[in-house]
């Protein structure tokens, strides 16, 4: 089999751009993930109680349902129902966050509840508030022992985004796809997305695991 | 705006059987990924440093690669590799098999580790044989361990299955997204696609959380 790679060089200013637009899409979803996810998160265990079962629901809901299937819902039937039409970037991130926060505020929510009453119990009887217990007693150890799961959810994020690319997201898979199909050499293009995903992905999750191993301690209790 | 929800019902037998194909694929995979999983966990305990450092590579690569970019390549390189048209069923099952086994690879591996020397050393004093201590010892502890993980990474798959769309496998979702096309009720179709979703893996996820409690291992 003969590999002929300069289809990627004739198109290298076109997929860098992709890869941009890949590593934006992924920290934009990752920012809003972590926010929504975040407070879904806290609320579930802090909220109030009528607000606790339509929470579970949506994060037992998300967590079974494909980010595929989130994706072209939100990108050709939301527009349907809102009647706003979002460009395909902006419904990927829209989509995307909406999925993964479900999975980040299970995260925190393991979190939270990994730190033992006790804890919460001598705060109290130190005299502290309970929003001043949660800030400064159970999330800060809570926060470290969340650290390798967001270290997992930041790759999902990552891998996640390529799947933007059926709803037309100009990301690095798409372009990919586009090059491919232009070249006639789809092998090529595609050993190199490989190479280029492996090496976005492999230092992400050995260097979440590196930080972690120097914060673990602040976890302990 | 007007909807029409019949093509739903219309439609009703295709989406049985893109279901049946999603299940199928979802079997199938997990049968092969299994033994695969083992197989590469074995490598990487063997410690024949050829062995461990393949499985290391292979486990590493598909861990670390968009499954949908997998399972493009495969689409495009096996009939090349293997000089055979291939259906894209079987295409997409590789793919998802590759992606799978590596998972399910460190599952075991980490499962095994997870029961401490000190377990076997103890069966040894008591006179049990080395096939005793595996069988009677640490497999049951391993077991309860690796159990939970490997029904969160069977519903990672179930929904990863929907990715095999984009390769024309007649699955859910390509069923769905062909109906829609033909249809134009793209708002029905699509939402129709997400509640049978739902319907399947809203029982899955409630299950594997059930298999945490049970058996997970809390601090």
């Amino acid at each position: 089999m003969e590999l002929d790679f300069s289809p990627v060089l004739d198109s290298a200013q076109f997929l860098l751009h992709g890869l941009e637009l890949t590593l934006a899409l992924s920290a934009l979803s990752m920012l809003c993930s972590l926010a929504a996810g975040g407070a879904i998160g806290l609320a579930r265990c802090y909220g109030p109680q009528w607000l606790r079962w339509p929470l579970v629901f949506y994060i037992d809901s998300m967590r079974s349902i494909p980010v595929f299937v989130v994706l072209v819902w939100t990108y050709f039937a939301l527009p349907i129902v809102t009647g706003v039409v979002l460009p395909p970037f902006w419904a990927a991130l829209v989509a995307l966050s909406a999925h993964i926060a479900a999975y980040v505020a299970e995260i925190v929510r393991a979190g939270v509840s990994s730190i033992r009453p006790g804890q919460t119990r001598a705060a109290f009887a130190l005299g502290m508030s309970r929003a001043q217990t949660i800030r400064e007693i159970v999330l800060p150890q809570a926060l470290v022992r969340m650290l390798p799961a967001f270290g997992s959810i930041l790759s999902i994020t990552i891998k996640d985004t390529a799947i933007a690319a059926v709803i037309a997201v100009p990301e690095y898979m798409n372009r990919s796809q586009t090059v491919a199909g232009q070249s006639f050499h789809p092998i090529e293009i595609f050993m190199v997305a490989m190479v280029v995903y492996f090496l976005i992905l492999f230092p992400v999750t050995r260097i979440v695991d590196m930080v972690y191993v120097r914060l673990a301690h602040l976890g302990r209790s | 705006m007007n909807f029409d929800w019949s093509v739903v019902w219309r439609n009703a037998d295709a989406l049985v059987e893109g279901t049946k194909l999603t299940i199928l694929l979802a079997v199938t995979t997990m049968a092969i990924a299994i033994p695969g999983g083992i197989v590469l966990a074995l490598m990487r305990l063997s410690g024949v440093r050829a062995l461990s450092a393949a499985s290391a590579s292979f486990v590493e690569l598909f861990r670390n690669l968009p499954l949908i970019l997998v399972i493009y390549t495969a689409y495009y390189v096996m009939p090349v590799a293997t000089g055979l048209s291939l259906p894209p069923i079987i295409t997409g099952i590789v793919a998802l098999a590759l992606n799978v086994s590596a998972y399910n690879s460190e599952t075991f591996r980490a499962g095994i580790a997870s029961i401490r020397q000190g377990q076997s050393d103890a069966a040894f004093a008591l006179g049990m044989s080395r096939w005793q201590a595996t069988y009677e010892i640490v497999l049951p502890q391993a077991v309860r361990r690796v159990l939970p993980v490997l029904a969160s990474t069977w519903v990672s798959l179930f929904k990863d299955t929907s990715l095999v769309s984009v390769i024309s496998v007649g699955e859910l979702a390509f069923t769905s997204m062909r109906i829609r096309s033909q249809t134009f009720r793209v708002l029905e179709m699509l939402t129709a696609m997400a509640l049978i979703y739902w319907m399947l893996g809203y029982p899955q996820a409630k299950f594997v959380d059930w298999l945490n409690r049970r058996f997970g291992i809390s601090e």
